[in-house]
């Protein structure tokens, strides 16, 4: 069974896994009022990196001469690497890029930067890995595709490791867009909140070594399931088609006793969020406690599937069901288990769930397995 | 407002992609959404509000205000005749 | 897994399981020819981008909507993605004319092609949309087949859709099966295909 070795979290609130879990379970967010910023003038909220501390931190790890977006997914990924042990210029191991729109910010300036595949060339060129590095590009459920395409292919027997890297930088050309969408909340995001208003854009790279053998404590990765609602490319199913067809998928594969949490999507829009009290409760796990954890980072695209269940990962380890930061009054039409305060459990296992835009739903179980 | 129907309609055709159709194709009472009418969807309803403010100078922030004035080519008409800054 | 039908599109000639298609115009009316003769009747084809105008259409040359499916997987691979429509998108945001157009940018995303395929044709499957630098027919057989490592997915519609302008595309869609019947469904049998294009004498 595919099992995690080591990872990294780079967003506003640190650079590593550690501090982003413990500033989450502080009740810290990254998110704040923008106005001007890459010279849009509607205000929005979001989570945006001090882009000079992370050129430091780049510059201690020798990291220098790359984008932007690049750069930040290197620092991640670095990290990573050095703590999981494994040599990632074996032909045994293969590198895997998460984002939605890469190096966007460069389409007129610098174009040969844009194509994803030529970020993910870069990342795996600089730990001179051998083998063509894939990008997964599946609007916001990139991350947990790409744990879930590493895990299938590891499985396959193709490679004995993978370096999954997700990563997303903000810009005019991606907050003018959601703004068009009338999907960006000025101020901070309020997931399942009856006031809810919208998204915050957020910024982060989160980089899994995965292998297809790990130590019994490692966290292990059960089944994943991809499923479109067929219904719209950019509005969610009114039935929560796709994510409920992706629950019951993956809840074959477990009991509904033995979860600790579902950690949601919560993007804090109207219809995403009905939505996913809708195929919850389909899913008769209206009961399980959930978590959003998009009033911290903001919705960081390609990075969230990977940011957030370490996230979640992190919270379980030291037993605490974090805080959906934001909410505070009832807003789906179907009872959601959420808190605006961090609970406890003793329970190590969880589900990932996330949905985007081409109708795509996605999720994946993961179990901790014994003490270290 | 013969004129502005006329305009509209055509800057409707072309902002929305409507293959094949011209001004004489939309009925100035037909339904915009829904069945009977062009059947536009939501992302029809925000690319309307951009022109809107777009040729007209007009700012329409909350969707929901669209429902009435985008329901037909006579309401926009209307609402543009009375709103209009350019 | 076998190939039950394949196509292959280019911006001068369309080849459906070997067999050239008379195709009128070149380019993006070439697109809007195989919309006349193979769908005719969803006009929504044309808000499309010409990525998704592409991956529709190729999808019509090889099967019909029919009844709701979740067994069916619809995965896309190609180098560009959605570059070409970001540039259409980019020119709404300039500083002079800052008019952002909604829909122009939700066809910025690369798997949006994935979804226009599953929503003409009602499958609820897996949908994956994946970047890689150039045609790799081992790359498109490994991912389509690691895919069935879930038990619903029993067929896929799978290939190559590159477009980097909107006369400028290349197509190579097959639909592979879990059941018995038709070519191999290899890296080596795509490579073949994907030359088996047919030119105007």
């Amino acid at each position: 069974m595919t099992a995690k070795l080591s990872d990294n979290i780079v967003s506003p609130l640190g650079f590593s896994t550690a501090e982003n879990v413990s500033a989450v379970l502080a009740g810290r967010t990254g998110v704040k009022t923008w106005e001007g910023a890459f010279g849009i003038h509607e205000p929005f909220g979001a989570s945006l990196f001090n882009r000079e501390e992370v050129l430091e931190k780049a510059l201690g790890e020798g990291i220098s001469g790359y984008t932007f977006f690049d750069t930040v997914a290197l620092l991640s990924a670095t990290r990573a690497i050095r703590e999981s042990g494994i040599d990632p210029s074996s032909p045994d191991t293969v590198f895997i890029l998460s984002s939605i729109k890469g190096n966007i910010d460069r389409l007129e300036s610098d174009p040969g930067a844009v194509p994803l595949w030529a970020s993910a060339a870069k990342i795996a060129g600089r730990f001179n890995n051998p083998n063509t590095p894939i990008v997964v590009s599946n609007a916001c459920i990139s991350g947990l595709c790409a744990l879930i395409h590493a895990t299938r292919t590891l499985l396959s027997g193709r490679f004995r490791n993978a370096v999954v890297v997700g990563c997303e930088v903000q810009s005019r050309f991606i907050v003018s867009g959601f703004q068009s969408l009338k999907a960006v909340s000025a101020g901070p995001c309020k997931p399942f909140d009856a006031e809810r208003c919208g998204l915050n854009n957020g910024e982060a790279a989160a980089t899994m070594v995965i292998s297809s053998q790990g130590p019994d404590y490692a966290w292990k990765f059960g089944a994943g399931a991809v499923r479109n609602d067929a219904n719209h490319i950019s509005g969610p199913s009114r039935t929560g088609e796709g994510s409920y067809n992706c629950l019951r998928s993956v809840l074959n594969h477990c009991t509904r006793e033995e979860l600790a949490l579902i950690s949601v999507h919560g993007t804090s829009t109207r219809y995403n969020d009905e939505m996913e009290s809708i195929a919850l409760s389909r899913a008769g796990l209206s009961e399980i406690p959930v978590c959003a954890l998009k009033g911290c980072f903001g919705h960081t695209m390609g990075a969230a599937g990977i940011l957030e269940t370490l996230v979640t990962m992190g919270a379980l380890e030291r037993g605490i069901i974090p805080a959906t930061k934001g909410y505070s009054t009832p807003g789906t039409s179907y009872p959601v288990n959420v808190s605006p305060f961090n609970r406890t459990t003793g329970k190590k296992a969880f589900i990932k769930l996330l949905s985007g835009f081409g109708g795509c739903n996605a999720a994946m179980l993961f179990r901790k397995g014994g003490e270290s | 407002m013969e004129e502005l129907i006329k305009n509209l309609k055509l800057q409707v055709i072309d902002a929305l992609n409507l293959e094949g159709m011209t001004p004489d194709d939309i009925d100035n009472d037909a339904p915009l959404f829904g069945d009977g009418g062009l059947g536009l969807d939501s992302i029809d309803v925000l690319e309307l509000i951009v022109l809107l403010e777009r040729n007209y100078g007009i700012k329409l922030s909350n969707p929901a205000q669209g429902k009435a004035v985008f329901a037909s080519i006579a309401t926009m008409a209307a609402y543009i005749a009375e709103n209009r800054k350019k | 897994m076998r190939i039950a039908r394949w196509c292959r599109i280019t911006p001068s000639s369309v080849v459906v399981d070997g067999k050239a298609v008379s195709v009128e115009g070149t380019g993006s009316l070439l697109l809007k020819d195989l919309y006349r003769k193979f769908i005719g009747d969803y006009p929504k084809f044309f808000k499309m981008d010409t990525l998704c105008r592409l991956g529709v259409a190729g999808a019509a040359l090889l099967d019909s909507p029919g009844e709701p499916r979740e067994d069916r997987a619809v995965l896309i691979f190609s180098a560009s993605g959605p570059l070409c429509n970001d540039t259409h998108y980019q020119k709404t945001i300039s500083e002079e004319d800052y008019f952002p157009s909604p829909s122009l940018f939700v066809y910025t995303l690369a798997n949006i092609v994935t979804g226009e395929i599953s929503i003409r044709n009602h499958w609820k499957g897996d949908t994956s949309a994946f970047v890689i630098p150039g045609f790799d027919a081992g790359e498109i057989v490994a991912s389509t087949l690691s895919c069935l490592a879930d038990p619903v997915t029993r067929s896929a519609i799978c290939g190559w859709a590159e477009c980097s302008g909107d006369d400028s595309f290349d197509l190579l869609m097959v639909l592979a099966a879990r059941d018995e019947g038709g070519l191999p469904f290899d890296a080596e049998t795509l490579d073949y295909l994907y030359g088996r294009t047919y030119q105007e004498p």
